[in-house]
């Protein structure tokens, strides 16, 4: 039996309702399904002890503290992070480029790397940056195929005083992982900082963050099973104690007077307000489900999947992936356009005629579609619940797609 | 074109659901760009036409390749069908509010809101009222026909005047007949009556009836409206109708003689052959000014004929 077929049964959203059949649901990198564990899970928070963590000194409260600090101990474990205070909880990986952006002591000049095919989330707040305080933006160009191109990188870091090499991990766009450990090596060697955004790698692949060096890394919890609206933020301990407070207010602070106040070590500094304790215990129950899954089941089935929809789309006239040609490079994603047809209307088209629901348009990388001409795309993302019959059919809608439009 | 039939059928659904009212919303934006010649911005069409292929492909993909070229063209069909049924809609519903019928005055075939066709009949389902299947609408005339001799009750001043041809022993007569009593009262009309037997040769009725108005016009209505509400069944017995003359306070006996006389024989023949020229054909007929209503109408009906749209303020 395959892992998708032992796990199905745990997504409700993927039993049949009202006669109609489950939805086939290829949208995974925008967000995933979530598994019965994570919806019960947030369900205990708000049957059973709905309170403040940190805050009060009732039992409830006590059993919320508790459960926040178990799920930032697995987190940090989870990615072998040093020590769990290096665990900033976010609403999602947006958050945690902008806090890297806004509390990085900037300097007029200070070059930031990134790649020329970054989600928005990794490409306007450093736009912003480099508005404000002078900072320089350099972009740096993939290979033909999209693939990472080492040499373009090598030079970009070369050329000048690079503060921080900021890269997605994995593109959402093509599926792409970049080879991080390598690239970090060289950025330090040169004294820069690395931040990845790992939005489309966590849920994918194993990341080890101490084997990797890396100094900050986000994700989001809603694309790895975890709860909407929430995410992660990891740094080196010694880092984060250096960053200015991001938002401020209750919980960042120790004490304060009329005039000033006292910071709290991290990861406390950077988590302003009430934090969503329901989404942060059930993004720790979403570790703890992939956990028991397995990186390797997982991988093997996205591979499974995007080999044998690469091979069908091929054979489709004026379909044209993006991204290398061989599928093993593009994670649990399948990005392409058909000549000829408007995106959108394809993806309407297949969510009318067989429930199945992708991504259409520009993903959030509106940068490299502007740079390259093309207008759009349709992005199929599966992840380890996705079947093969599902495949199929998605296959076999877009063949009839193609007959008649 | 296909926005404003999309959002005209958008917002009827958008009446049961709301997902269909966000779709009509964005589908009056596209209309409204589009008469100011400005393009769809919202993609509204190209969603809903995406929506449409999807779901016609699964049936047929001739069906869709057919719909995706022409879909132009398609949506001004539509548009025009749309437009043309809208019309005819509206139209039915008028004629049915004022006439009592979808397809107008007296007309037969089907009406939505009259699916029984009980505001067209005028046949009994006992057939005991004479029709005949010669009958034309626009053949109804009160013109030429003498009504002086039949049983009148006076209006107002300058009253309109309303003349019902009708049977006791008619249902559909039965059914109208206290409606067109109620409104000749109620917008002080003149209510002329003409009677006219179920079958022609039993028309002892008529004879009482002229016999009776004869002798107390007054009293007359009061016996008309007990033969038309009385058991039909026992109309023709002699004794009952001498019971009912009774209790309108009549001299039953002289009533009786009278109705045997020859000379009153004569009258009501000549009555019912002036009758006749009305070329009606069923009953209960009904002139209200220069309308003819055949069949039974609903009250409405027959106070719009009177009182026009109106009625109602009056
Ligand atoms: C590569 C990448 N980075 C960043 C983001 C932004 O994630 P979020 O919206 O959860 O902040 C996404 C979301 O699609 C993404 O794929």
């Amino acid at each position: 039996m395959d892992i998708a077929a032992k796990i199905r049964a745990d997504f409700p959203t993927l039993e049949a309702r009202d006669g109609r059949k489950p939805v086939i649901y290829f949208d995974n990198a925008c967000q995933t399904l979530r598994p019965r564990q994570v919806i019960e899970t947030i369900q205990r928070y708000y049957q059973e002890f709905p309170a403040c963590s940190g805050r009060s000194m009732h039992r409830m409260a006590a059993e919320v503290t508790r459960e926040v600090d178990q799920a930032r101990e697995r987190v940090a474990k989870f990615l072998n992070a040093g020590r769990k205070e290096e665990i900033i909880f976010t609403r999602n990986t947006t958050e945690g480029v902008n806090l890297i952006a806004s509390t990085l002591n900037w300097k007029t000049g200070d070059v930031i790397l990134v790649s020329d095919k970054e989600h928005n989330s990794n490409l306007i707040p450093w736009q912003m940056v480099a508005k404000r305080h002078g900072a320089i933006l350099r972009i740096v160009r993939t290979c033909e195929d999209n693939t990472f191109d080492m040499e373009a990188f090598e030079q970009a870091l070369k050329a000048g005083p690079v503060r921080l090499v900021a890269m997605g991990y994995t593109s959402n766009l093509d599926g792409v992982t970049i080879p991080a450990a390598e690239i970090i090596k060289r950025a330090h060697r040169q004294g820069a900082l690395v931040f990845l955004d790992a939005a489309q790698t966590v849920p994918h692949q194993r990341v080890n963050v101490r084997a990797l060096d890396v100094d900050f890394l986000a994700f989001s919890g809603h694309k790895m099973l975890g709860p909407s609206g929430t995410g992660v933020l990891y740094g080196k301990y010694r880092l984060l104690e250096q960053l200015e407070p991001f938002l401020v207010g209750g919980d960042t602070v120790s004490t304060s007077t009329y005039d000033s106040c006292q910071f709290l070590p991290p990861p406390e500094k950077f988590e302003a307000g009430l934090q969503d304790y329901a989404g942060i215990m059930g993004l720790a129950a979403a570790v703890q489900y992939l956990q028991s899954i397995g990186y390797e089941a997982i991988e093997k089935q996205e591979r499974m999947l995007n080999e044998f929809l690469s091979e069908g789309l091929e054979e489709i006239p004026g379909v044209r992936i993006i991204g290398p040609s061989d599928p093993r490079l593009r994670g649990g994603i399948i990005s392409f356009y058909v000549e000829g047809i408007d995106h959108h209307r394809i993806a309407l088209m297949l969510d009318q005629m067989a429930n199945i629901a992708v991504r259409s348009g520009q993903h959030c990388v509106h940068s490299w579609f502007n740079a390259r001409g093309v207008i759009g795309s349709v992005r199929a993302s599966v992840y380890v619940y996705n079947t093969l019959e599902e495949a199929k059919l998605f296959l076999d809608s877009l063949i009839k797609i193609r007959k008649v439009l | 074109m296909f926005c404003i039939i999309a959002f005209i059928v958008l917002s009827i659904l958008g009446i049961f659901s709301a997902s269909n009212r966000q779709l009509a919303r964005e589908a009056l934006d596209c209309v409204l760009r589009r008469v100011t010649l400005r393009p769809c911005t919202t993609g509204f069409d190209e969603k809903m036409k995406a929506k449409i292929l999807g779901y016609v492909i699964t049936r047929s993909e001739a069906g869709a390749r057919f719909l995706n070229r022409y879909f132009e063209p398609l949506s001004w069909i539509f548009f025009f069908l749309l437009v043309g049924s809208t019309f005819f809609a509206v139209r039915g519903v008028y004629l049915y509010y004022t006439t009592g019928s979808c397809n107008g005055l007296n007309q037969g075939g089907f009406c939505v809101f009259d699916p029984t066709g009980q505001n067209t009949q005028f046949s009994g389902v006992d057939e005991s009222c004479p029709v005949s299947s010669e009958g034309n609408v626009l053949n109804l005339t009160l013109e030429g026909v003498d009504l002086g001799g039949f049983p009148k009750l006076a209006g107002n001043p300058n009253a309109k005047s309303i003349v019902f041809i009708g049977s006791y022993g008619c249902d559909y007569s039965r059914k109208a007949y206290p409606m067109i009593r109620r409104l000749a009262q109620k917008y002080g009309a003149e209510l002329v009556f003409l009677y006219y037997p179920v079958k022609e040769h039993s028309d002892y009725l008529a004879k009482v009836g002229y016999c009776a108005y004869k002798q107390d016009p007054q009293k007359f209505w009061d016996l008309n409206d007990r033969l038309f509400a009385a058991d039909k069944t026992r109309l023709e017995d002699e004794a009952f109708v001498q019971e009912l003359l009774k209790a309108s306070g009549f001299n039953a006996q002289s009533v009786q003689f009278c109705a045997k006389d020859f000379q009153t024989e004569w009258v009501v023949k000549q009555q019912l052959a002036e009758v006749r020229k009305t070329n009606f054909y069923g009953t209960p007929t009904v002139f209200i000014r220069n309308e003819a209503l055949v069949g039974p109408k609903p009250y409405r009906v027959y106070a719009i004929a009177l009182e026009g749209l109106l009625y109602w303020l009056k």
